[in-house]
C-alpha cells in the first residue's frame, strides 16, 4: 500500500518549510506534469490548477465503489475550494466521456479529466490505490498524500492546504463511513485486466445503462449505434431540432433518435416521435416551466391521422393504460428527451414534489372513426388526412363514472363539475387547458342527441361556476378575491380551456379529465408527422 | 469489444461562470429587485427594498414576463448595465 499497512492515511509535511514536502508513498517535492486530458480547450497543467494557490488531485476510477464515496463526499466542496484559491480536479482511469458521466451522476462539481492505458499520470504519482487525494501547494510540491477514504486524513489535508493559503479550507463532514479501503489503481495492475475493467458492455449492458444514467428508472434498449442509425431511417442525425431546457442541451436527430431506442421505440414510430420533439421544443410548449416545475406536469402526446393505424398506436379499450408498444415508447421516448439531453431528471432539475405517472410516457391516440366529431387536430387547423402530434402540459388522469345519465345535458353536468376540483378546490378559473377523454359510450350520447363538439364545450363552461364567496378558502385565484361575494365565478376562463378527445373501449362508461399545467404560460402546440 | 453508443446527453462541458465578488458593504452601491412574478415574491422584494435603502443603496424594481420561463436577454442586459447587485425573489 502506498501508505500505511491498510491502505489508507495521511501524511503531510506540517510546519516543515517549503522544499521538504513529502507526499507519503507517492512522489515527493516538485509535482509530476500532468499527461491527462480534460474538458477545456487547453491542457490541464499543474501550474495552472495551482495559479491561485494551490490544488487537490484526487485519483479515481469509475469502477471504484471508494472513489465514488470520495466524488459525492468531496464534490459538493469543489467551488468554496477555488473560492479559497485551491482548485480541484478528478483524474479517473477512465475514457473521458465515461469520466465525466461519473463525476455528473455523483455531484463533483471541480474539473475532470481523464487518462488511457497505461494511466501516465497515475504511473508518475505513483498512485496504487484509487481514490488517492493529492494536495499540491503554491509552487507546485506535493504537500500531502491520502489513500482510500480516510475522512480525519483528508481534514488534515484540508487544513494545511487552508493553512498555507490563509484560508479557511471546507472539509468533508464527519458521516460514516469514516474510512474505506480503496481499490487498486488500473496504473497497479495486469494491463489486460485493466482493459477489461474499462470496456464498455463487457458484461452486462443493461446495468451499464444504469450506471450511465441513461434511464427514466426502468430499462432501457442499449442505444448501439446499429439501432440509432436503424431509428434514423436516413435521416441527418447531425440535423438539429433545437436545445432543449432546463440544461439546454442540443437534440440532434441522432440524440432524439437514441432516446427513441432506449425507449424501445420501432424505427417505424420514429417519425411520430421527431414531431413530438419538435412540438415540445416549440417556445410557446414552455418546457423549461414544465421540465422543472414542483407539479406534476407531465408532456401528454396526442396522435391523430392514419399514422396511428400505420404503426399500431391503440385508441381503444385501455386507451390510457398499459400494453401497447407504440403508445408507451413514443410517450417514453420523449419524456427521455426531457429528462436526459434536457437534464431534467427528477430530483435534480426536475423539482415536482410528487409527479405523476404519465411522467413516464405518456402518448394517447384519438378514436376518429368512434367520435362524433372533428378530431383533434382538424379543431386545429390540418386536413382529416394529415398525421399530427399535439403536445399538451397535463396533470394525472381522474376516472369519471357514469352509468345513469339519461340525457346528454346531465352526462355533460357529471363530466364537467368532475374537474371542479382540478388544480385545486377553489382555484377559479383555470385559464390552462383541461383535456377530457370521453369514453364512446358517453360519445354515443351526444352523437344521438346531435350535440357538436362545441356545444358540450359551452355546456361543459356554462355549468361549473359558484360564487366567489365559497371559493374563498386557502388557495385560490385573484379573480376570486376582486369578485363580489356573490358573483359566479367559472371554473375555467373560456370554453376554449376544455378540450375534448375520444378514445377508450366500447364497453364501459367511463371517461376521463387530466387536469392542466397551471400558471407556466404553455400553450398546446401541433406539429404534423412527417 | 467494447459497443459502440450514440449517448442521449450532450456531451458538451460548459465552464462554470464565476461568481461576481461581494461587495464588503451596500453603502452607496445601486440594487436592482427582480420581481419573477412569483405570488407573493413582491412582498419580500418590498422588505429587501426598506433594508437596502436604509443601509444607503438606491434601488430599482424590475420585473419577469413570468416565473416560468428564463428572463429575456433584454431584461438581463439592462439589469447588468444598470445595477451593480440584484437581488431576484422566489416565493409562495
Amino acid at each position: 500500500m502506498a501508505d500505511g499497512g491498510d491502505g489508507r492515511g495521511a501524511r503531510t509535511d506540517r510546519g516543515a518549510g517549503a522544499g521538504t514536502a513529502r507526499g507519503a508513498g507517492g512522489v515527493r517535492g516538485p509535482a509530476p506534469e500532468l499527461d491527462v486530458h480534460g474538458t477545456g480547450p487547453g491542457p490541464i497543467t499543474v501550474g495552472g490548477l495551482t495559479a491561485d494557490g494551490g490544488a487537490v488531485l484526487v485519483f479515481v476510477s469509475e469502477h471504484c465503489p471508494t472513489s465514488a464515496l470520495a466524488l459525492r463526499r468531496l464534490g459538493p466542496l469543489c467551488q468554496a475550494w477555488a473560492e479559497a484559491g485551491l482548485a480541484a480536479v478528478a483524474i479517473f482511469e477512465d475514457p473521458l466521456d465515461l469520466a465525466i458521466r461519473t463525476a455528473r451522476r455523483l455531484g463533483w462539481s471541480g474539473q475532470v479529466a481523464a487518462q488511457e492505458p497505461p494511466y501516465p499520470a497515475s504511473r508518475a504519482y505513483r498512485v496504487t490505490t484509487v481514490p488517492t487525494t493529492v494536495l499540491v501547494g503554491r509552487g507546485g510540491l506535493v504537500t500531502g498524500t491520502v489513500t482510500g477514504w480516510d475522512q480525519r486524513a483528508l481534514a488534515g489535508l484540508l487544513y494545511e492546504a487552508g493553512r498555507r493559503l490563509g484560508a479557511a479550507i471546507a472539509v468533508p463532514s464527519e458521516a460514516e463511513p469514516l474510512s474505506k479501503p480503496g481499490c487498486s489503481s488500473k496504473a497497479a495492475i495486469d494491463p489486460e485486466l485493466a482493459a477489461a475493467m474499462s470496456a464498455h458492455g463487457g458484461g452486462d449492458e443493461p446495468e451499464e445503462m444504469f450506471e450511465r444514467g441513461w434511464t427514466d428508472g426502468l430499462p432501457v434498449v442499449p442505444p448501439t449505434a446499429e439501432r440509432v442509425e436503424a431509428m434514423l431511417g436516413g435521416r441527418d442525425g447531425g440535423e438539429s431540432l433545437g436545445l432543449v431546457p432546463p440544461a439546454m442541451g442540443e437534440a440532434t436527430l441522432a440524440r432524439v433518435a437514441a432516446c427513441a431506442v432506449l425507449a424501445g421505440c420501432r424505427p417505424a414510430y420514429f417519425p411520430v416521435v421527431a414531431a413530438a420533439a419538435r412540438a415540445v421544443l416549440d417556445p410557446a410548449f414552455n418546457l423549461h416551466g414544465q421540465a422543472v416545475t414542483t407539479q406534476p406536469a407531465g408532456q401528454l402526446v396526442v396522435v391523430n391521422g392514419p399514422v396511428r393505424e400505420a404503426i399500431g398506436l391503440n385508441s381503444g379499450m385501455g386507451a390510457l393504460g398499459p400494453g401497447f408498444r407504440a403508445n408507451l415508447t413514443i410517450g417514453r421516448a420523449v419524456r427521455l428527451l426531457v429528462s436526459l439531453t434536457g437534464g431534467a431528471m427528477p430530483g435534480v432539475m426536475d423539482r415536482a414534489t410528487l409527479g405523476h405517472m404519465g411522467k413516464l410516457g405518456f402518448c394517447i391516440a384519438e378514436d376518429e372513426e368512434v367520435s362524433p366529431w372533428e378530431p383533434l387536430h382538424v379543431e386545429r387547423g390540418f386536413e382529416p388526412g394529415q398525421s399530427v402530434v399535439t403536445v399538451i402540459g397535463s396533470d394525472a388522469p381522474l376516472s369519471i363514472s357514469d352509468h345513469r345519465s339519461r340525457t346528454p345535458e346531465d352526462l355533460a353536468y357529471i363530466l364537467a363539475w368532475a374537474a371542479a376540483s382540478a388544480w385545486s378546490t377553489n382555484w377559479w378559473p383555470l385559464t390552462d387547458p383541461s383535456v377530457f377523454v370521453i369514453c364512446p359510450e358517453h360519445a354515443q350520447m351526444f352523437r344521438g342527441a346531435g350535440w357538436t363538439k362545441q356545444r358540450l364545450r359551452q355546456f361543459m363552461f356554462d355549468a361549473v361556476r359558484k360564487p366567489a364567496g365559497q371559493l374563498h378558502r386557502g388557495e385560490t385565484t385573484a379573480v376570486v378575491h376582486e369578485a363580489a361575494p356573490d358573483a359566479p365565478v367559472p371554473k375555467w376562463a373560456s370554453p376554449e380551456a376544455i378540450v375534448l378527445l375520444v378514445a377508450g373501449g366500447e364497453a364501459g362508461r367511463y371517461s376521463a379529465v387530466l387536469g392542466p399545467c397551471t400558471g407556466m404560460g404553455s400553450q398546446i402546440v401541433s406539429r404534423e408527422v412527417t | 469489444m467494447a459497443a459502440e453508443y450514440v449517448s442521449p446527453f450532450d456531451e458538451r462541458v460548459r465552464a462554470a461562470e464565476p461568481l461576481a465578488p461581494r461587495p464588503a458593504s451596500v453603502q452607496g452601491q445601486h440594487a436592482v429587485l427582480l420581481d419573477i412574478r412569483k405570488n407573493r415574491g413582491a412582498e419580500f422584494l418590498d422588505r429587501m427594498e426598506t433594508l437596502l435603502q436604509e443601509a444607503g443603496a438606491s434601488t430599482a424594481r424590475m420585473t419577469k414576463e413570468i416565473f416560468s420561463k428564463p428572463a429575456a436577454l433584454g431584461l438581463i442586459d439592462e439589469i447588468a448595465g444598470g445595477g451593480g447587485l440584484v437581488v431576484e425573489a422566489l416565493a409562495d
